[in-house]
């Protein structure tokens, strides 16, 4: 394992690792580092960049169907910082030596994991805005706790994300709650909204403690400063008043806040459905790799355009 | 530089933004692009979708000399390799660019001011002189040839219009309007 051949390699320079992760130093290129703190970054910063690629087809489909022409300006802007965020990321893991090249490969090729929750289809306007609400509110917390992570380039490309998706977060809260106080039929979309996210929400958080068995790891080198089932209580903690005093059920018959410990409890997770999304069996993996494939074979006339335009008597060369 | 084949990978340009006159250019990521130009338009895309830029400054990666304070303790600093068209010892302006804080930020290292050298550790070594405090976390020199900026005299074109798109600001949305809650059937 390589772990223990750095152990064996280099123990004075991982104990001084450590102890600059243990007194709050950001870790930054050209440092030291372990090789499996190297590999951790790469797998975990590839797989949110692509999150954020993906993240934008579910979305996406619904601009030319926005019902109003500032939803539209707003569904766009959305779309546009996802695609952004992506490339934040990307560059942040180019950081740790691997290219964007490489990883966009690793995604097209279907080698590459990606937010699971992206797997499920948007059948109704109301999506929208349960994303923007739930997903986007699920992503935040996780994304609060990264902006913690003891390598600076994540560190800092998720404080620039968390900067921006708060927007996301308030717009998708804003039209569901005016959904839920609308018409009857504008009040049945945003609770059969809320019954087809709930459950992928919590999933998105990743796998409970007790299936983790790289967070200890990733604990101790300040890559992940809480662990998923934390995260996941955050968000229900913050989730479940809102979405009861907007007047909609969460569909968990066994949710039930807890006085002595201050925290809502859900029901169980259907990790079965969780596992069988992630490895690429959920309800649109096969769409969603289809049409990220499509649209970077669309672009390519684009790439080779600029490249011609670079190679000739006018660009750089 | 040349660019890459037409599916490749595109060079990488490190992007330089400035929020504000008076404040410094500060590095914020990098984008991939095939000349200076388009390395601006889509610095432009990916680091200033919201208010506050003034300025973008992008270097090509290669050209940005890079020391960590960890590296300087350790005596791994960069060789003489000389600025500008490799004449040798020809003095060349460097901008240099430090870090100070191991504060939670969205940016790296900031402008700091420059200094003249005939090689990048002869740069490193002036920068070290003449801005000592407080500690350098990083260290990053550029040429100052081998940057290009935005244009000032367009600069309203290119950053008023995120100023204008207020719907992007969590500020345009109302909170949560206070219980309200209607009469439900038991």
């Amino acid at each position: 394992m390589a772990l223990d051949r750095d152990v064996a390699d280099e123990p004075a320079r991982l104990e001084d690792f450590e102890a600059r992760i243990a007194r709050g130093e950001k870790i930054e290129p050209g440092d030291w580092m372990p090789a499996d703190y190297r590999r951790q970054l790469v797998r975990m910063i590839s797989q949110h960049a692509h999150s954020e690629v993906v993240g934008m087809l579910p979305e996406g489909a619904w601009i030319t169907r926005a019902p109003s022409l500032r939803r539209k300006l707003v569904l766009l802007a959305k779309v546009q910082d996802e695609g952004g965020h992506g490339q934040y990321l990307y560059h942040a893991a180019e950081t740790l030596g691997v290219t964007r090249e490489e990883l966009l490969e690793a995604l097209l090729q279907g080698r590459a994991k990606y937010s699971s929750v992206f797997n499920y289809p948007t059948l109704s306007w109301a999506d929208v805005g349960m994303i923007g609400w739930l997903v986007d509110g699920a992503a935040i917390r996780n994304q609060l706790m990264l902006a913690q992570c003891s390598y600076g380039p994540y560190s800092r490309a998720m404080v620039r994300i968390c900067a921006e998706e708060t927007f996301h977060h308030e717009q998708g809260k804003q039209m569901i709650v005016a959904y839920a106080s609308g018409t009857a039929s504008q009040r049945a979309m945003a609770q059969d909204a809320l019954e087809r996210w709930w459950w992928p929400s919590l999933m998105m958080l990743g796998p409970h403690d007790s299936d983790s068995p790289n967070t200890p790891q990733l604990a101790r080198w300040g890559i992940k400063t809480k662990t998923n089932d934390q995260v996941r209580q955050e968000f229900v903690d913050e989730h479940v008043p809102e979405l009861q005093q907007a007047g909609l059920s969460i569909p968990d018959p066994e949710l039930r806040f807890d006085a002595e410990s201050g925290h809502w409890t859900h029901g169980p997770i259907d990790w079965d459905e969780f596992w069988r999304v992630v490895k690429g069996n959920g309800p649109l993996n096969a769409e969603r790799l289809a049409a990220r494939r499509k649209a970077h074979h669309d672009g390519r006339w684009v790439r080779e355009a600029m490249a011609a335009y670079a190679a000739g008597p006018r660009g750089v060369g | 530089m040349s660019a890459a084949a037409p599916d490749g990978q595109w060079p990488r340009w490190e992007v330089f933004k400035q929020d504000a006159a008076g404040k410094p250019h500060q590095a914020v990521g990098s984008v991939h692009a095939t000349d200076p130009e388009h390395a601006l338009l889509m610095a432009r895309s990916v680091f200033a979708r919201r208010p506050a830029a003034v300025s973008l400054w992008v270097a090509p990666a290669g050209a940005v000399v890079a020391v960590t304070a960890e590296q300087l303790a350790a005596g791994d600093v960069p060789g003489g390799a000389p600025a500008g068209d490799g004449t040798g010892a020809a003095e060349a302006r460097y901008l240099v660019f430090r870090k100070s804080s191991h504060r939670r930020a969205m940016t790296f290292v900031d402008h700091v001011g420059e200094v003249t050298a005939a090689s990048a550790a002869a740069a490193l070594a002036a920068a070290r002189a003449a801005f000592p405090e407080p500690p350098a976390l990083a260290w990053w020199l550029v040429p100052a040839a081998s940057v290009t900026a935005s244009p000032d005299a367009e600069a309203e074109a290119w950053f008023a219009p995120a100023r204008g798109k207020t719907y992007k600001q969590q500020s345009e949305y109302a909170q949560l309007p206070q219980r309200r809650r209607k009469a439900r059937t038991p």
